[in-house]
């Protein structure tokens, strides 16, 4: 028969106390109330709502025939479309961008706190104003954009009007909002590494670009992961910049699954908002 | 007055059984330390008299009262911890008088019990820092006040000199021992080192697997253990172990013999000891001399000189080492071979469970 | 040989930084400077003449002070959220991080939901309009607390599991009840990653666009990233007048990251971490 360390005696897994224990269950109660009603409620009966066909009176189990009809509308499967796009060219982009910044941003350079500061600051603006920023400076013929690239002769393109970028215009103001965050991410992943290795590595030959790729990268894999996992979780519930920016458009251009729930919403059509948004959280 | 009773007393984690029916009595104003190896369960016990786990089964009772279900508050003890476990945010006057504060204590009688408790520790001087600012005697030092402050019936201590380093760890065990001739409380205290518990202690309370092994006064563990398991852990160095077959049974005494020994007799109790019977001879390494008949023969393996002693490990005939020391300086080299001799009744025979034949005492 | 690269790349990664990440918001405060006329040209130039007060005037004076309801609304929404989240999460995250029952796994997971799962929100409409709570400011509160109780729960167990357990112990020997050892021990030994919550919360809160425009239509109720958005339409030619408000919400944001900057990128890093 085992015999508890006295390490694990001192920490002990209650069974059913006969006192009152130290760390009672009602302390959850006011966070299991609120998170309880106001998040878990509504999210089980929007599943609910997606298997189900409903009217006033009565509801039927239909599985996912919610889920085949909404696939059916294009608008809603291009809306679909572009949120995974979306999300995947945002966190491809903060993550290549963010650890480059990073390793700049942790070399032996200038002006790091400087440097560091400014990429950082947008993360903290308002969305909203972000959106009407660039969206005046992405005007096709007086945008500053386009003014600057037309003084060294390149004619710029409707960054927003045009129905195939106006998606990817958007993205990359999405990047310029939140590389800051994944930098920051990747500097303390990068800082966590001892020098030893480095000093191993220089040892063995290797290159700085080889110490990169053979001791940076991996060493990083738990915040790149990070990264990903954030960029990419909030790439595909991105509502505020597409919404402030274009409105979707042009036409069904850059919809995304939150705009197009919130237009459902505004026309109000209530049956397909529920599978909507769980074709999001998919 | 605060007596402790501790009846039949069991803790179960789930299906694991970690304290094994444990019967104890502990008179007020005794000092009495837990002692065993880790995982042995005495930090268990400990804080189930102190009421931080729940007792599976048996009773527990304080001055005559059950008290198993009784909250640590009301009890009417006090702990330290081997951690302090001071609280960081606080002064060292606000960590001492943190219990007096809860119970709602006038602030005029509360100010008055803390500097009196500084004033017994002689930690006057450092009632208005941070537990942060203070080394690790005198952070002990607090966590003693906190406990003193509370005037308690019964003072426990979890292994409170471990942290500390070997010359502090000398000066405040005596300031425990000095502690308590003063405050004569009744103390409770665990600990994993023999040394603690052979100098602290009016009673010990040796623990292996959940189980009490022996409860006695440090000598008696010392002279009579009462069993294996006690004799090789009371006493440093180690008891010397040998396994033996009885060669013959006389009147309070057994004649032995092995590979390594030649025949012995031992005074022993006598009781359903057979010819042939296996046994474990014990004998303690500061009660073999040198020179006699020489009954033990070995090789010297390695000598530790240490001025006042000399420590020898020996090797045995049966390739079994044991652990001489000699008393004055002697030089012997590796390789050596040394002729030793022990007194018979300076010896303890083990039966094949383990239990210790100690010749009966006269009534 | 190496330290004039490294002066060079300095010198083009301060340059590159000021382009891409300065520029915009240089044009933000350029266009806020700009009477409406100059402002229309949504160009670089510099600012004729300094209009920036009159331009605040008439911004914070636009449809009865709306601005100015907005920011309070946006300051209590932030400031009850805030408390509330800190004080619920650290509630959870101290039972949860000390007491193991087989309940922990269940708990865990739907915290963890929370994290992922974007809020259904018709549902969530239906469910405040029948409690009475929607177009509501505090129902919105109640709402933000919800979402924002995940990351906050599991950043204090991860911070509670550092404070041993041997000081609930002893505050418990010395008689404190469990409101007692959370309180007047737990609590105040939280109080730096309570500071970076409160930093990281607010940010979120007061820049949150999406929750207030579905749960608080309604302009007497707006919060100042609903009011910027709906002005888009009030001052749709009157540029200097939108860039100036753009200007005012990005001033509290700002004064956070002057003060708080270290507290802001070790909460977002160790929240990052953790999730």
């Amino acid at each position: 028969m085992a015999v508890m360390t006295e390490t694990a005696a001192a920490a002990p897994m209650a069974p059913t106390p006969k006192r009152r224990s130290p760390y009672p269950g009602w302390f959850f109660l006011p966070a299991a109330i609120i998170y309880g009603v106001l998040f878990l409620l509504p999210t089980f009966a929007s599943l609910y709502f997606s298997l189900t066909r409903w009217t006033l009176f009565n509801s039927t189990f239909i599985g996912l025939d919610n889920f085949a009809q909404f696939l059916r509308e294009p608008f809603l499967v291009k809306g679909l479309i572009n949120t995974v796009l979306y999300a995947v060219i945002t966190s491809g982009l903060k993550v290549v961008l963010g650890l480059m910044l990073a390793v700049l941003l942790t070399s032996q350079i200038a002006a790091r706190g400087y440097l560091r500061s400014v990429v950082f600051f947008p993360v903290l603006v308002s969305t909203v104003g972000v959106g009407i920023t660039f969206t005046i400076l992405m005007h096709p013929t007086q945008g500053m954009i386009n003014e600057a690239l037309a003084m060294i002769g390149i004619k710029g393109p409707g960054w927003l009007v045009n129905p195939s970028l106006a998606l990817f215009s958007v993205a990359l103001v999405d990047v310029w909002k939140g590389v800051g965050l994944a930098t920051v991410i990747y500097i303390a992943g990068i800082v966590a590494i001892p020098k030893d290795y480095y000093e191993a590595a220089r040892i063995d030959g290797s290159t700085k670009f080889q110490s990169f790729l053979y001791v940076t990268l991996p060493l990083c894999r738990p915040a790149t992961v990070t990264v990903i996992l954030l960029s990419f979780i909030g790439g595909l519930r991105t509502f505020d910049l597409i919404w402030a920016m274009t409105r979707g458009g042009p036409g069904f251009a850059s919809d995304t699954i939150a705009s197009v729930i919130y237009k459902q919403y505004q026309a109000g059509f209530m049956a397909s908002a529920p599978p909507a948004t769980w074709c999001c959280s998919s | 007055m605060a007596g402790l009773e501790l009846k039949s007393l069991r803790k179960s984690y789930g299906n694991v059984e970690v304290i094994k029916g444990v019967d104890l009595s502990i008179e007020h104003g005794e000092f009495v330390v837990f002692v065993g190896p880790s995982g042995c369960g005495k930090s268990t016990l400990l804080r189930m008299i102190a009421g931080l786990e729940d007792i599976t089964g048996g009773e527990f009772y304080i001055a005559g009262k059950l008290c198993n279900d009784v909250e640590p508050r009301d009890r009417g003890i006090a702990m330290v911890f081997q951690s302090y476990a001071l609280y960081p945010h606080m002064t060292v006057y606000d960590n001492v008088g943190f219990g007096l504060k809860l119970a709602k204590t006038p602030k005029g009688v509360r100010d008055k019990k803390i500097r009196d408790a500084a004033r017994i520790l002689q930690m006057e001087h450092l009632l208005v820092r941070k537990p942060s600012q203070l080394s690790g005697g005198q952070r002990q030092r607090v966590a003693i006040g906190r406990a003193i402050v509370r005037q308690p019936e019964v003072f426990l201590f979890d292994e409170p000199l471990s942290n500390l380093d070997a010359a502090l760890r000398v000066d405040t065990r005596m300031e425990i021992a000095k502690l308590h001739a003063d405050l004569g409380a009744t103390m409770v205290y665990v600990t994993h080192d023999q040394v603690e518990a052979m100098t602290l202690a009016d009673k010990i309370v040796v623990l292996s697997a959940g189980e009490v092994q022996q409860v006695g006064a440090p000598i008696e563990l010392y002279q009579r253990p009462a069993n294996l398991f006690v004799a090789g852990f009371i006493g440093s160095p180690k008891m010397n172990f040998a396994e033996v077959v009885v060669d013959a049974v006389g009147p309070g005494t057994v004649t032995v013999r092995s590979k390594d020994l030649p025949l012995a007799t031992i005074p022993a109790d006598t009781t359903g000891v057979a010819v042939g019977d296996a046994m474990t001879l014990g004998v303690r390494p500061h009660a073999i001399i040198s020179g006699g008949q020489g009954s033990l023969v070995g090789v010297v393996a390695l000598v530790e000189r240490l001025g006042n002693e000399t420590n020898v490990s020996l090797t045995l005939p049966s390739g079994v080492s044991w652990l001489v020391v000699l008393d004055g300086d002697h030089s012997l080299s590796a390789g050596q071979t040394l002729a030793l001799t022990f007194a018979p009744d300076a010896a303890i025979l083990f039966d094949a469970q383990g239990r210790a034949l100690h010749p009966l005492l006269p009534s | 040989m190496s330290l004039l690269r490294n002066y060079w790349l300095s010198a083009v990664a301060i340059v590159v930084s000021a382009v891409v990440f300065l520029v915009p918001f240089s044009f933000i405060i350029l266009m806020a400077f700009k009477d409406k006329t100059q402002a229309q040209l949504l160009d670089f130039s510099w600012p004729q003449g300094m209009h920036l007060w009159t331009n605040i005037v008439e911004v914070v004076t636009t449809r009865n002070w709306m601005l100015l309801t907005a920011f309070i609304n946006s300051t209590i929404l932030t400031v009850a959220s805030v408390t509330l989240v800190v004080i619920f999460s650290a509630m959870v995250g101290f039972v949860l991080q000390r007491r193991k029952t087989r309940f922990n796994g269940l708990i865990e997971f739907l915290i963890l939901a929370g994290l992922m799962l974007p809020p259904a929100v018709v549902p969530t409409i239906w469910l405040l309009q029948g409690l009475g709570l929607f177009g509501k400011l505090h129902g919105l509160v109640l709402v933000e607390v919800a979402y924002s109780l995940p990351f906050s729960i599991l950043l204090y167990r991860a911070f509670i599991a550092t404070i041993p357990r041997d000081l609930d112990e002893a505050a418990i020997i010395d008689g404190a009840r469990p409101f007692d050892v959370f309180f007047r021990i737990i609590l105040p030994l939280l109080w730096p990653v309570t500071v970076t919550n409160i930093v990281v919360q607010s940010v979120a809160i007061f820049n949150d666009f999406t929750n207030p425009l579905y749960y608080l239509p309604g302009n007497a109720n707006a919060t100042v990233q609903l009011t910027l958005y709906n002005f888009q339409s009030q001052f749709s030619t009157s540029y200097n007048l939108l860039f100036t408000n753009i200007a005012l919400i990005t001033i509290p944001p700002l004064i956070v990251f002057l003060f708080f900057n270290r507290q802001i990128v070790a909460g977002m890093t160790a929240g990052a971490v953790k999730g």
